[in-house]
């Protein structure tokens, strides 16, 4: 199934509901967070990884999508200040 | 930030559990996925942010422009660097430093990108935290938000808010919320591509 089904769902539900959802959603949202990250490192746990090479990985992509972001908000932003 | 220790404990379980024993949990991944991605819906849906995009003006819509431009160049010069394919690259820096999203979403195609997608952009997150008030020494205060990409509306915000005074709160606000917004559509059609 398409991410875009549940996700179109949750957003028609709430914004019609608005006014009625008194419930907090961060329990709900924290315990479905956790399970599925158990189940998704369930998954990575039966594939061979290289934990340097993922390291290495991730810390490069962090970087890179920091300054970019910076880059462009400095040169776009930058105008309209 | 304690939650953060929950989030890493339940990974490093799982990784465990996966990696040392043979249980099989059917579908219960993608029934969580969906789950998940129908909350933040009802969250979108429910939220009040549209109404702040009005009070804020042009950089309201430039800045997460600016951010979604940065991080999608970022991820682009990552997979170059990284020798990985640039579809993967891209639907990690889609993520915008929303981890718990971005790595499930992943890992539903791949098991070591979903890996490399939550701790990639978990980094991100735990740097905007670290660097952002060295950052604000060189950069505006309002431009250097964009580094914590759609963080800016929960987790960092009270960082940005410490560290650049109360008039950064809106616009770190929705600046968050407009890319919270966007992530998951942006991933799935990358993911798709």
């Amino acid at each position: 199934m398409n991410i875009f089904i549940p996700l179109l769902a949750g957003i028609i539900f709430g914004y019609l509901f608005r006014r009625r959802i008194d419930i907090n959603l961060d329990k709900p949202m924290s315990t479905t967070l956790l399970l599925l990250i158990f189940f998704m490192g369930v998954e990575a746990g039966r594939v061979e990884i290289n934990a340097v090479d993922i390291f290495i990985s991730s810390l490069t992509f962090a970087v890179l999508t920091i300054l970019g972001s910076l880059f462009f908000a400095v040169v776009l932003g930058g105008r309209v200040r | 930030m304690s939650f953060l220790y929950f989030v890493l404990g339940s990974l490093i379980i799982g990784l465990l559990v996966g990696k040392y024993s043979s249980f099989h949990f059917g579908n219960l991944y993608e029934v969580m996925l969906y789950l998940l991605i129908f909350i933040i819906g009802v969250d979108l849906g429910k939220s009040k942010g549209i109404k702040e995009i009005r009070k804020l003006g042009k950089i309201a819509l430039i800045l997460p422009l600016a951010t979604v431009m940065g991080s999608l160049m970022g991820g682009l010069l990552a997979s170059f660097l990284l020798g990985l394919r640039i579809k993967w690259a891209l639907a990690v820096s889609a993520g915008f430093g929303w981890y718990s999203l971005t790595g499930p979403l992943l890992a539903q195609y791949s098991a070591v990108y979903g890996v490399i997608g939550f701790l990639a952009n978990l980094t991100r997150e735990i740097l905007t935290i670290l660097f952002y008030p060295i950052a604000i020494k060189r950069i505006p205060k309002e431009l250097a938000i964009s580094m914590g990409g759609a963080t800016t509306m929960d987790s960092t915000l009270p960082v940005i808010v410490k560290f650049g005074g109360s008039e950064v709160t809106i616009i770190a606000f929705v600046h968050g919320f407009i890319l919270t917004a966007i992530a998951p559509f942006l991933i799935s059609i990358i993911l798709q591509l």
